[in-house]
């Protein structure tokens, strides 16, 4: 039995700094925000005492009690009793508790250190319960709770090692002694007046501080004052995504072209500098170069997660969700699929309606995802005009990008009042949350982050993209054209004329030849519509040197009309493009069910929304 | 009738007096425990709202702030805090 190696979880309330503690001793990078709800499975890391013997840390998603409200707190109990299927129970909990909360983190922590496993607890965000102006005395906390107590501080890796010593001494005296047997589960009233008591003698002085976090909600959270404020940040943000983007594009843009004249310089003209300079370097390079609007909105969905801000936004946002049938609850994972609609999905975990947590599910791919942000550019930079509106500010491109991002916002609510009046019909869905106190954003724990979004999207663009465009230039390079032949080599290809056939399906929504060579890669990423354009492009322009000066947004120029453009735009705020969201749906309702009809219902929208957007731009004179 | 907590002022504690636990489904009460929502407890209404919309309600109690909906609120009966 002492052989393995010990299984140590950690428990406790949602936000108390469980991930950050996880991540201070593991070296892992788990996702850490300041809202309740982050972690929602459960995560396996090692660590090892002072002495160098291997322990195996266990994080999980954090909950009230061990009777659980949601999927995510479901996978707690399950693990923490020993139910989880495949999985030891732990060998020791480490309870992590917030200092400045004790009142209510110790009645989950009195429940815990009645199963009788060898428990220390955490007393962590020790700094904050001091800005409060708390004085605690660890002694006697551990006395009344009868386990060991430790003061740590997870984000400044404050008190691990103290910790692991801990929980080797509650392992070891566990051996020892004969178990306790576990006492029957007291009445929610009593273990609330026995926590208070607890937290009452523990708790050395109280003076009262400057809650500044009560002066910032007076403004954030006023009813009209409020909202603005919140549109305002995402207007910012949008803004924020062209205006500064726009040099370090330039550098990236500049660094492909010089690579292409190097190796056109450096290889003979043939299959190889083929598949580098158009499928490679015009291709994948192509999305590359979104890399820097990327990483803004991140930053910007970053700042908003770590300073608290997240769940000021969902209770403004509750009044309108609960007007579709969901709670603002349902707005943080919609809010995180502006990122990607795959954690965002995953998020939905902590939501603990059945039928709320399904209708989100179905509409975060509304949500307009970072993958659709290279498309929505380039063909706004090639069709809106780069001027600013009425001599405002305000850019007119970025103002675009903002109108698309609401069209995917109010599609969403929209789908949301239909599904909750048809396939997932249900009560009114509840909203009850903590909300947590303000902090100021980790500049380390945000850097970190924004790097690992940027190698996620180095890595995409490594694989699948790199993947399928090497595929379609492939295809758009076979067979090659006899040379009397009048008709184009994309147009003569393998698969241009597979375009051909879907031409004929999406002509009446205004879609062209180009625009159809590009849908059918783009299921595997949407990212792919660009560089699979771009790859073509590069074909088409061949060894035509006025052509290949000419940059994509240009040629774009001179081959679709307006209302074409605006279509695509539009097809693409609904078009469930992405392998990764089809699966992922498929994960979290258990079947194909609900992820086949997320197809249907979508792509049906954007053949219409496509349609109109069409119709009426042509009819407008624009076609 | 005793004021319930939906229409209690903002930012003045009350003591909760009563709650109407049956009207309310087992887990939502059981969550409400959870946050410390309970018969003799002090809490204070904080905010109320937004533009579209007179729910959720933002709570203090004791170090905590929670949210929760209006329809919540109107099953906790309150009463002036001692003074
Ligand atoms: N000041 C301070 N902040 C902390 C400390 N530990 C964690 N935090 C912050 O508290 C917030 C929540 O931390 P997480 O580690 O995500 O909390 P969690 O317990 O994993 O939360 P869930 O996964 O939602 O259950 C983040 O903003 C952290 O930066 C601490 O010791 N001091
Ligand atoms: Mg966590």
């Amino acid at each position: 039995m002492t052989a393995a190696i010990p299984t140590i979880a950690l428990v406790g309330n949602p936000n108390a700094g469980k991930s950050s503690l996880f991540n201070a001793l593991t070296g892992a990078r788990q996702k850490i925000a300041n809202y309740p709800g982050v972690t929602v499975e459960r995560k396996a890391g090692h660590a090892s005492f002072a002495d160098g013997r291997p322990l195996s840390l266990v994080d999980l998603p954090g909950s009230y009690s061990l009777t659980p409200a949601s999927p995510d707190e479901a996978v707690t109990r399950d693990v923490v009793l020993g139910q989880q299927a495949g999985e030891r129970r732990p060998d020791a909990l480490v309870v992590v508790v917030d200092a400045a909360n004790l009142d209510n983190h110790l009645c989950f922590a009195l429940e815990l250190i009645a199963l009788g496993l060898p428990t220390v607890v955490a007393l962590n965000m020790l700094d904050l319960a001091t800005r409060d102006g708390l004085t605690l005395d660890p002694a006697i906390l551990s006395r009344e709770l009868g386990v060991p107590v430790v003061p740590t501080v997870a984000v400044r890796k404050r008190g691990l090692t103290d910790l692991l010593a801990a929980v080797d001494g509650a392992i070891l005296s566990h051996q020892t002694q004969a178990t306790a047997q576990p006492a029957p589960p007291p009445s929610d009233v009593a273990l609330h007046q026995r926590a208070k008591a607890i937290a009452r003698a523990a708790t050395l002085s109280e003076t009262p501080v400057r809650r500044w976090t009560a002066q910032v909600d007076a403004v954030v959270l006023h009813p009209a004052l409020g909202f603005l404020i919140l549109l305002a940040l995402m207007f910012v943000m949008f803004q924020g995504v062209y205006a500064w983007s726009e040099a370090p594009i330039g550098w990236i843009e500049g660094g492909i072209a010089a690579l292409q004249e190097a190796v056109t310089a450096a290889l003979p003209d043939g299959f190889l500098r083929g598949l580098i300079i158009e499928g490679v370097l015009g291709g994948v390079g192509s999305v590359i170069v979104f890399l820097p609007q990327i990483l803004i909105l991140f930053l910007f969905i970053l700042l908003l997660e770590a300073t608290g801000y997240m769940t000021r936004a969902a209770f403004l946002m509750d009044g309108i969700m609960a007007k579709v049938g969901l709670s603002g609850r349902g707005f943080i994972p919609l809010l995180s699929s502006f990122a990607c609609a795959v954690p965002g999905i995953m998020a939905t975990r902590a939501i603990p309606d059945a039928k709320d947590r399904l209708t989100t599910i179905l509409i975060a791919p509304l949500m307009t995802c970072s993958a659709r942000l290279p498309v929505y550019t380039l063909i706004i930079g090639a069709f809106i005009p780069n001027s600013n509106v009425g001599g405002s500010p305000v850019g007119l491109q970025g103002l675009v990008l903002f109108g698309l991002y609401l069209s995917g916002i109010v599609g969403a609510l929209v789908v949301a009042l239909v599904l909750r009046r048809t396939v997932a019909k249900g009560n009114a869905a509840g909203f009850m949350m903590e909300m947590p106190r303000y902090q100021w954003p980790r500049l380390r724990d945000v850097g970190i982050a924004l790097w690992q979004r940027a190698w996620i999207f180095l890595r995409r663009a490594g694989t699948i993209i790199f993947v399928t465009t090497i595929a379609l230039w492939l295809l758009l390079s076979y067979p090659k054209v006899p040379t009397d032949s009048t008709e184009s080599q994309v147009d003569y290809s393998v698969a241009g004329r597979i375009a051909s056939g879907l031409e004929v399906v999406v002509a009446p929504i205004g879609f062209n030849h180009d625009i159809a060579l590009a849908l059918i890669p783009a299921m595997a990423a949407r990212e792919v519509a660009v560089s699979a354009l771009a790859t073509a492009n590069a074909i088409e322009a061949g060894d035509d040197e006025e052509a290949m000066a000419q940059s994509l947004s240009e040629r774009l120029q001179g081959r679709w009309s307006i209302a074409t453009a605006l279509a695509f735009l539009a097809w693409f705020v609904f078009a469930p493009q992405c392998i990764s969201t089809i699966a992922i749906t498929r994960r979290e309702t258990n079947g194909w069910k609900w992820p086949l009809f997320m197809v249907g219902y979508l792509f049906a929208l954007a053949y219409a929304a496509a349609g109109i957007t069409y119709w009426t731009a042509v009819a407008f004179g624009l076609g | 009738m005793n004021p319930k907590l939906d229409s209690a002022k903002l930012g003045i504690a009350v003591r909760i007096s009563r709650i109407d636990w049956d009207h309310m489904s087992h887990d939502e009460g059981r969550r409400l425990r959870e946050f410390g929502l309970m018969e003799g407890i002090e809490v204070t209404p904080l905010h109320r709202g937004s533009l579209f919309s007179r729910d959720p309600l933002a709570l203090a109690i004791g170090r905590m702030q929670v949210i929760i909906r209006a329809r919540q609120a109107a099953m906790i009966e309150v009463a002036p805090t001692a003074p």
